[in-house]
């Protein structure tokens, strides 16, 4: 039982994505039944992420199964639950999408299950042929999804660009997992880890490559400069709807397995990737932000605020402290959900381009939305009272921690300058009148989707500790 | 001290007025008003309690309440007022009611406004009292943003670009406060083995000198952007200018005083070896602020602009003050944050009023109308007198004891900012004889009424302060003092500086 426990959140996901796959093209149910049957799935595999946090962190009872393929700790528990969380919120927002697919809704369905069986085995791998089995597993999901609306051209680019990049990254990653083992001859993490202490290195040169390549890869997934090129027109191009979610996921599993990579099994190389990752982290929080001020769409302006905040937390992994990571992590990833959410209600939930414009006046014809928006806009800006602030003020104490003060600063003064953009959206909303009448009205899951989004950014806002003593539990083991 | 939470009490009841007037239903609309106004009593009467309970003579906090909040992080909700703050969470709770109260005229989105102004309250009282400097900092946000939107929801013309200008320049400067309050945080933890934000914690701390000097920039540079002190100052004018009269009244009489209370609570109390070398750019900073502020005021032709710069000037008054690192210079100092809240808050009421009348702030466009408006143009002079310095009025006292007060250690620029005393003369006679003495040179002036009921129910009480602390600022002083004194014997301990005396003349207030 207990060996099964280290798959379980994998095997539940994956065996819900095929029960719909099946039921769609035997039976063809009403969307209905296929909603139930993924809220089951997402509940039993939550319910699995919960047992395996049960054993890991409150029992104290971590270990590596399968060949020390996979880590079952808390680290891969708290993971699997934060995705579960945003998949079930991405789902019940994007279900007027997935009811408009027809024929296709069910398969978008077994995407988005896939893409968080994928990030939870990339948080859980103990192993670098793992990790790659999860990116994979991942991309290629969120490269289908860029694409889904297909007969819109946009559409169509986002997914090419997305999906040519992105295998480019893979093999850039796969290449530095064969340095890698070249130079220390383990594939494992922790075999890796257990290397360093028992060997010298004199020459790193061959292993240093691989890690710098690895780490191209997985910045890479998370859109950290100069690898954010793809960014803002995938973030545009793809259907709205699932935006939040794609944005959401490529960074949970990204972060996760760099987490694992840098911080577990390189821990003792910190000073050869420390400086690396600090100067990947300035320039995506001051490129981020400084590109997010010029644009016009809403879409690309999230695209960019989401490098700059990539930066961000990288800047927690400075201290090589994966709390304070996770707890932004966990955080940002249901604001950058939330901002998308309400961007598809705006301009439909299959549209591409969003121009800032269509946001005008929205605090006078949708209240509500507009009042929302703003909650996400401020936290993502770092206001106090918002979990934003928490998670902001968590990453540079750990990178004033680790001797990075310089980052924090020039990210500081980023951030004020990013204040720029996030208040612009507030100023359109309420300070402008609008421009075209707006029929922009939420449906009842969305509406769930919202309050779940807003109530984390506040509540851990208000009230972070609990948070925070959970992420710094959620330790590899 | 009984166990009784007063000071969360005083922050949290605006909050609760703010829910009580937000759930008031549309179709009620005509109770936001009565119930905004009302509610702001509450926090009123409580903040006179805390200074009528405060213990004059001692120098530590009162009130103090401390729940742990986050221990790894070594947070906690920590408030406690002493002589410092005092008198400026009273003169925010007395601020409030009448800057609603000059609100009636709000008609676009009302009750977000007043919910706003409340929000507002919570923010500024939290960040006087809060002793906890993430709690502070959280605070000294929070009140950042309500004032945002009041400027550029409710404000004038260019409100949005006022807005933005304000809220970017603010947040850069509190960004860099953060790093060092962070910064701090972690050298509490390393010299005394537990991470702590706890204020007389970091009190305790050994600083070395470089540490101190770029601690100093980072908490300066966010309390030189509100004060706002010369060159920071630029964003002042535009937030005053397009903020709607509430705003400005908030916004000159308390938010800057944010600035100058973070100085003498942050700046002088935790990095005492960096405040004694900065005095030369600090007071240097604060002339040119004073004669600068007052010069540019004298040429306005807007009469908001010309309160708006006028307030530059007089906070560069309670910097000099400040940094003389002087008994009389430190209590001039916070004796005048307050002069300045009542006498600025107090012009642009009178300002705001005559605008609602006659939609217009320029100079060119009144003249004369002391013949329609007597008692408005009595009240204008009386408050204008008061700004200046007229001896029995409060302005006096506070320059008075600064003048003295840096005379002592920093003789030049004393007499030089003395002449900032003569520039402000200039500008508010010479504008109260452009506006109100002289034939009505408008037609439409003619019909001008004069105060209303509700207009006399804002300007009483400040005027009565006005009069009170001009003739009998003892009581003030004496609140003051102690804290004060025990503020510049902590700089004597830690640094070789030695406090100048000036005699045996201490609190010569009345003078």
């Amino acid at each position: 039982m207990m060996s099964f426990l280290g798959v379980a959140v994998e095997v539940v996901l994956v065996v819900g994505a095929l029960a719909v796959l099946t039921a769609d093209l035997i039976w063809e149910p009403p969307r209905r039944v296929l909603g139930v049957l993924t809220g089951a799935t997402l509940a039993v595999a939550a319910g699995f992420g919960w047992l395996q946090w049960d054993q890991t962190v409150r029992d104290g009872n971590a270990s590596l199964q399968y060949s020390d393929m996979i880590a079952l700790d808390g680290y891969g528990a708290l993971a699997g639950l934060v995705a579960i969380v945003v998949a079930a919120a991405a789902i019940a927002a994007a279900w007027s999408l997935i009811v408009e697919m027809e024929g296709r809704s069910a398969e978008l369905i077994v995407l988005m299950l896939l893409a968080t069986s994928g990030v939870h085995l990339m948080a859980a791998s103990a192993n670098f042929m793992v990790l790659f089995l999860g990116l994979e597993i991942l991309s290629i999901s969120l490269y289908v999804m860029a694409g889904y609306t297909r007969n819109r051209a946009g559409a169509d680019e986002a997914a090419l660009k997305y999906f040519l990049l992105g295998a480019f990254a893979s093999a850039v990653f796969l290449y530095g997992v064969a340095l890698v083992f070249a130079g220390t001859g383990s594939l494992s993490v922790y075999g890796i880890a257990q290397f360093f202490v028992r060997s010298l290195v004199l020459q790193p040169a061959v292993l240093v490559a691989g890690l710098g390549l690895m780490i191209v890869g997985l910045a890479f997934k998370v859109s950290a400069v100069p690898f954010h090129m793809w960014a803002p027109d995938v973030y545009q191009g793809a259907p709205g709807g699932l935006v939040g979610f794609m944005a959401a996921m490529a960074k949970l599993g990204g972060f996760a397995a760099l987490g694992r990579v840098l911080v577990v099994a390189f821990e003792s190389r910190i000073d050869d990737w420390g400086p690396v990752i600090a100067v990947v982290a300035v320039a995506s929080v001051v490129i981020g932000t400084a590109l997010a001020i010029a644009q016009t769409d809403v879409k690309r302006m999230l695209a960019y605020s989401s490098v700059a905040h990539a930066g961000f937390i990288l800047t927690g992994l400075l201290g090589a402290d994966l709390g304070s990571m996770w707890f932004y992590l966990a955080t940002y990833v249901f604001q950058v959900l939330g901002a998308f959410i309400v961007v598809s209600i705006i301009s439909g939930p299959g549209s591409g381009p969003t121009p800032l414009t269509s946001l005008a006046g929205l605090g006078k014809s949708s209240p509500r939305l507009a009042a929302l928006m703003a909650l996400f806009m401020l936290a993502m800006g770092g206001i106090p009272l918002t979990a934003g602030f928490v998670g902001k003020a968590a990453v540079f104490q750990a990178a004033i921690d680790g001797g990075y003060l310089w980052v924090v600063i020039v990210s500081l003064i980023a951030t004020t300058a990013g204040l720029f953009f996030y208040l612009r959206v507030t100023v359109l909303m309420y300070m402008q009148d609008e421009l075209t009448a707006s029929t922009a009205r939420s449906d009842g899951p969305q509406r769930w989707s919202l309050a779940w989004c807003s109530g984390v950014t506040v509540v851990f806002g208000i009230v972070p500790w609990p948070l925070l003593n959970i992420v710094r539990e959620a330790l590899p083991l | 001290m009984s166990d009784f939470p007063t000071l969360t009490l005083l922050i949290l009841l605006p909050l609760a007025g703010a829910a009580a007037v937000a759930v008031i239903p549309r179709r009620r609309s005509e109770l936001v008003f009565p119930t905004a106004v009302a509610t702001s009593m509450l926090p009123l009467a409580v903040a006179g309690y805390v200074v009528w309970e405060f213990a004059t003579g001692e120098a530590g906090f009162q009130f103090t309440e401390k729940v742990l909040w986050f221990e790894p992080w070594g947070v906690s909700y920590f408030v406690g007022v002493d002589g410092i703050s005092l008198l400026l969470v009273a003169l925010t709770a007395f601020l409030v009611p009448i800057s609603l109260l000059a609100s009636a005229s709000i008609s676009d989105r009302r009750k977000e406004y007043f919910v706003a102004m409340l929000v507002l309250e919570t923010g500024l009282l939290g960040t006087f009292l809060a002793l906890d400097l993430l709690l502070f900092f959280v605070f000294f946000e929070v009140a950042l943003v309500p004032m945002y939107l009041i400027i550029g929801l409710w404000g004038g013309e260019h409100r949005v670009y006022a807005a933005v200008k304000f809220f970017l320049y603010t947040a850069l400067g509190s960004g860099l406060m953060l790093a060092g309050i962070l910064s701090l945080g972690l050298i509490a933890g390393e010299q005394t083995g537990s991470a702590t934000f706890d204020y007389t914690a970091l009190l305790a701390l050994d600083l070395p000198y470089g540490t101190q000097v770029w601690l100093f920039l980072a908490f300066g540079a966010a309390f030189a952007i509100k004060v706002p002190l010369f060159p920071f100052h630029t964003w002042l004018p535009d937030a005053h200018v397009e903020a709607p009269t509430a705003g400005s009244i908030i916004l000159a009489g308390v938010l800057l005083k944010l600035g100058t209370y973070g100085f003498i609570r942050f700046n002088l109390a935790l990095f005492p070896d960096a405040t004694v070398d900065m005095v030369p750019v600090m007071v240097v900073l604060a002339v040119i602020g004073i004669i600068y502020g007052a010069v540019v005021a004298i040429v306005q032709p807007d009469l908001k602009r010309l309160v708006a710069y006028s307030s530059v000037s007089h906070l560069g008054f309670v910097v000099l003050g400040i940094f003389a690192l002087t008994r009389s210079g430190l209590q001039g100092g916070v004796i005048q944050m307050v002069n300045h809240g009542l006498t600025t808050g107090a012009l642009f009421l009178l300002v705001g009023m005559i605008y609602e009348r006659r939609h217009t702030r320029l100079i060119a466009d009144y003249g004369g109308i002391a013949a329609v408006m007597p008692w408005f143009a009595g009240a204008f002079l009386f408050v204008a007198f008061a700004s200046i310095g007229l001896p029995g009025l409060n302005g006096f006292v506070g320059e008075f004891l600064v003048l003295t007060g840096s005379y002592l250690s920093v003789p030049a620029g004393a007499i030089v900012a003395a002449f900032g005393v003569v520039l402000a003369a200039i500008y508010l006679l010479w504008a109260y004889e452009r506006v109100f003495t002289g034939p009505i040179t408008h037609e439409e002036n003619k019909l001008l009424a004069d105060l209303a009921p509700r207009e006399w129910a804002a300007l009483l009480p400040m005027v009565a302060l006005i009069i009170y602390l001009g003739v009998y600022p003892k009581p003030a002083l004496d609140r003051i003092e102690p804290s004060v004194d025990a503020l510049l014997e902590r700089i004597e301990q830690t640094t070789d500086y030695v406090v100048p005396e000036f005699g045996s003349s201490q609190s010569g207030g009345e003078g």
